[in-house]
């Protein structure tokens, strides 16, 4: 709808006006619309629409040739002419002044005619009620957020461009220490550590580019302190401004301090602070190259390091070691490692070294540890074995280096204390021919390779055969027959024992059942089995029984022997298992009685059997020496045990050993060990009933 | 008391013939026009607006160095057209095409100290924008085309004008003067050409009311101003700023402004002109 202001017979508006009109724009009453012309010099109006007197307020006859630039209050002097164009349209947004005087804010857009005299006038209004709706709703969403953000815990960012920040909240200001004046722009990039800046401008980076990243930052406090942070950015996107990023930040210092004692404490001995065995194999494995040289491990041990534990007690033994730790922390060059293995063992780890200077520090070592350190009042010297190794083309591994230099230091030991060894090519090669031999006896021990001979014991009293003692032996594929005296050690240090022994006492009863089965009352009448120390447990009653009655033996037919100085390892424990075993039916003897340091008052409680004497004593026998031997042989009269002389050789040995009144005798001299079908036939051509 | 009549614009200086101008001079770098009208669009991206940029190799080198200069801190990541784009922002690259179609880049038809004052002016602007509630970004580039009038004068009317700048070394006078004689002051003849090529009136706005003393929006032009002033004018005389800013800032605000504006200045100069 449109209203013609012009009277009916007055120039009318030109039709090319009205068609510009309806073309440049869709007419709606929103849309106030004016037309312009220039008359006598001045610019006025000659017609509007409906829309434009809703807006401006005036009357159809108030319109009517007011001049253009009234509306328009603020283009002073020449300025209407910068919208009303002649060549072409204009846009402004400007105030328009409506009847009541008041100002209405308004786009304005003007298009000129062809004669460059008349003008059509959009004004559309940019304080319309949805308009505002939009701005308040607009305004309260960035109150809101910035409320959020200015009180959220959470140190925050927002950038304005590129690494450029227009807002950074309270938390982020006491986070740095700050003001928010420093830090808007480029200033809060003087607060991120110089090593991580680069970082941080990458992850600005990619946030920009519309990625969500996160990356570890140091930020500088004002004061100089660094705390450590995680910053995560976000992609922010605003419709023809461009990109940004919102950054938020969590402060991890404290986190990552606990963290550290966590695992500081996980790798560090707590008593001296020192690298703990963890530790020490990974920075071992991560500086050994194989095939280079140049890296050296010095293993220490304390000698007398127990003394000090049992006779000062624990708390001079723990003094004892943080001293040797200050001492060894102070004697090593910088950059060696010095780490504490265990108990009383340290390690110290160089590199760069050849042997020569290895030792020259092993040496540096002994004579600082050995200087008097007073501990409750005694002066105690704290000498130490050092076994050395250098790494050489051979060390495959960072741990095979570690074990040399362990064998290096039992080797020093073993030499005598306070000595230093260096882990030569020879004793390379023993150590590991026994580390081989060791895998080969497991195997033996699996696949029942270790077979049993059996010899006899005589009664002195007839002479007849009473018993046998069950005695291990290893016939090596390649090395041939290997003693007892290499092996059951060798079993015992790498925890092979007790299969060995389980396999000893089985056979031995298997075997039993078997001389039963074919020589009946012929058979021996009882096997002696020997046990290690460190089979002497709760265990063994049971193993025992079940052997036996796996076998269906009565428990008589069996001696257990036991080592005088596996008694004393640990007599309380020890004596319960004897009783138990006792109450079985089992028959028990000491063995190699005389060599060890057992109280006679403490074998008195005991409930043994028997006694055997050992070879050493009758081996003495030869060369007129009778006193241990009968000393041993009364004893066991006295304390109503029996005797077996051991290791009889001659014919004189036996007779002596008679005189002197032992029960039995067994020996070379008086029959061999034998297999077990050996052992069978040897029974059955003495010819009779050995039960 | 004497009335100084208003005199009429000089018969040589027709100011439709300088808006027309600036149309000529906009069909001579099409690629800035296009990057002009294509900048501020809702749907625009820096993918569109970077494949665009790209075909004004001098263009884009601007717009890549001031992406690497200390002033946006990316310390030389920015490597593609498009990132570069990102980083300065859509307003920014707009304001540099509109720099390229003027012909502000050309000293030689600029009044002297032309760069020197608009970057010290658009440093100066964005700095202080936030204490005015704005954003430094559009305060930026409203600093760095503020001038664009200033050259428009200076281009049609070179004698005349450098006169009117020799007889008026303080700019609210000097405004006055341009009122006087060419019916429309330098500011507000930016103020409309940017409005003609759709510049948002968030931004055009405050060109409107540098001369509103009562307006905070137009106090931070003013103050942005006086800051150009007194950094790069020997024999300025300074205006105390509480005035020009409605009380917004007292003279110790203006201290580190100064100082990270000097800092600033020459680096945003050669990014500005490609030098």
């Amino acid at each position: 709808m449109s209203v013609i202001i012009s009277e009916p017979d007055d120039d009318r508006v030109p039709p090319e006006i009205v068609a510009s009109v309806f073309y440049s724009a869709t007419v709606s009453d929103n849309l106030a619309l004016v037309v312009a012309e220039v008359v006598a010099g001045r610019a006025r109006i000659n017609w509007c629409n409906v829309g434009a007197i809703d807006l401006l307020g005036y009357g159809l006859d108030d319109l009517r040739a007011l001049p253009v630039d009234q509306l328009f209050p603020s283009l002073g002097g020449g300025e209407l002419r910068l919208l009303l164009r002649r060549e072409r349209a204009a846009r402004m947004t400007l105030p328009v002044r409506t009847a009541s005087g008041a100002t209405v804010e308004a786009v304005v857009t003007t298009t000129p005619s062809p004669s460059g005299r008349m003008w059509t006038i959009r004004i559309l209004s940019t304080t319309n009620e949805q308009e505002r709706a939009l701005r308040a709703t607009a305004d309260a969403h960035e109150r809101r957020f910035s409320t959020l953000t200015e009180r959220s815990p959470v140190p925050t960012l927002l950038s304005e461009q590129g690494m450029r920040l227009s807002h950074v909240n309270d938390a982020f200001c006491s986070l740095v220490g700050r003001r928010a004046e420093q830090l808007l722009g480029t200033g809060w990039m003087d607060t991120v550590h110089a090593e991580d800046l680069d970082t941080v401008i990458e992850q600005v980076s990619d946030a920009l580019e519309g990625q969500e990243v996160e990356t570890q930052v140091r930020l500088t406090r004002e004061d100089g302190s660094v705390r450590t942070t995680v910053i995560r950015f976000a992609h922010l996107f605003t419709p023809g401004v461009g990109a940004g990023f919102v950054g938020t930040i969590e402060d991890i210092t404290d986190r990552l301090a606990f963290e550290a004692t966590l695992a500081h404490q996980a790798n560090h001995d707590p008593l001296t602070g020192l690298p703990n065995r963890t530790l020490l194999a990974r920075y071992v494995a991560d500086r050994f190259v194989p095939g280079t040289g140049g890296l050296a491990c010095l293993f220490l041990d304390l000698d007398n390091f127990k003394v000090v534990n049992d006779s000062l007690g624990h708390t001079a033994g723990d003094e004892l070691l943080t001293e040797v730790a200050a001492r060894l922390g102070a004697v090593v060059r910088p950059g060696d490692l010095v780490a504490r293995f265990g108990g009383d063992e340290f390690l110290v780890v160089c590199e760069h070294v050849d042997q020569a200077a290895a030792v020259a520090l092993a040496e540096r070592i002994s004579a600082e540890l050995a200087r008097p350190v007073r501990l409750g009042g005694v002066d105690v010297r704290p000498y130490a074995s050092v076994g050395v190794t250098v790494q050489t083309d051979e060390h495959t591994d960072a741990e095979e280096l570690i074990r040399d230099c362990d064998i290096a230091m039992y080797q020093a030991k073993a030499g005598g204390k306070g000595r230093i060894t260096v882990l030569d090519q020879r004793a390379r090669e023993q150590a590991r021919d026994k580390l081989r031999l060791v895998a080969e006896l497991r195997d033996a021990i699996e696949r029942g390779d270790i077979t049993l001979l059996y010899q006899p014991i005589f009664s002195t009293r007839d002479g007849r055969p009473v018993a046998v003692e069950s005695l291990a032996r290893w016939t090596h594929a390649e090395r041939g027959p290997i003693s007892p005296a290499v092996f059951v050690p060798l079993a015992e240090e790498s925890g092979l024992i007790a299969g060995l022994g389980l396999l000893v006492l089985d056979e031995t009863c298997r075997q039993l059942a078997e001389w039963d089965r074919l020589m009946g009352d012929g058979a021996p009448p009882r096997a002696n089995v020997n046990v290690s120390a460190l089979q002497l447990d709760a265990n063994l009653p049971a193993q025992v029984a079940e052997a036996l009655q796996r076998h269906g033996l009565h428990s008589s037919r069996i001696s257990i022997e036991i080592t005088e100085s596996a008694l004393m390892k640990d007599p309380d424990s020890a004596r319960l298992v004897l009783f138990q075993l006792r109450e079985q039916g089992v028959e028990l003897a000491i063995d190699d009685f005389g060599t060890g340091y057992s109280s006679l008052a403490y074998l008195r409680h005991l409930p043994v059997n028997c006694l055997k004497v050992d070879r050493s004593f009758v081996a003495e026998l030869a060369h007129g020496h009778t006193e241990i031997a009968s000393a041993v042989i009364a004893l066991a009269r006295s304390l109503n045990l029996s005797t077996v002389a051991e290791g009889v050789e001659t014919p004189e040995q036996a007779a002596e050993l008679t005189r002197l009144g032992a029960t039995y005798l067994q020996g070379f001299s008086l029959s061999q060990p034998m297999t077990g079908s050996g052992t069978a036939a040897w029974f059955a051509t003495r010819g009779e009933p050995t039960r | 008391m004497t009335v100084t009549p208003l005199s009429a614009p000089p018969p040589a200086f027709d100011l439709e013939k300088v808006l027309a101008s600036i149309d000529t001079m906009a069909a001579q770098r099409p690629v800035a026009a296009q990057v002009v009208t294509v900048a501020n669009g809702e749907d625009t991206s820096a993918k569109v607006l970077s494949r665009i940029l790209a075909s004004d190799v001098a263009l884009a080198t601007r717009v890549m160095k001031l992406a690497n200069s200390a002033y946006f801190g990316m310390r030389g990541r920015v490597t593609s057209l498009q990132f570069a784009v990102t980083v300065v922002g859509f307003t920014t690259v707009r304001t540099m095409a509109t720099v390229a179609l003027t012909e502000l880049d050309d000293e030689s038809r600029l009044p002297e100290n032309f760069w020197d004052v608009t970057t010290c002016l658009a440093l100066a602007a964005a700095t202080l924008a936030p204490r005015f509630g704005e954003r430094p970004p559009d305060a930026l580039c409203v600093g760095l085309l503020a001038q664009m009038g200033a050259a428009l004068l200076h281009h049609n009317d070179p004698d005349g004008y450098a006169e009117l700048v020799a007889e008026h070394p303080d700019v609210t006078g000097r405004r006055a003067a341009e009122l006087r004689r060419y019916g429309v002051h330098s500011v507000r003849l930016t103020a409309v050409a940017l409005e003609q090529w759709g510049f948002p009136h968030s931004m055009t706005g405050r060109l409107n009311q540098i001369d509103d003393f009562t307006s905070l929006e137009g106090g931070l032009l003013r103050a942005a101003f006086e800051v150009a002033s007194r950094l790069t004018a020997d024999d300025h005389d300074p205006v105390p700023i509480m005035r020009l800013t409605c009380g917004q800032l007292r003279e110790d605000d203006l201290v580190p402004v100064l100082d990270s504006v000097r800092a600033d200045a020459d680096e945003l100069r050669r990014a500005m002109l490609g030098e």
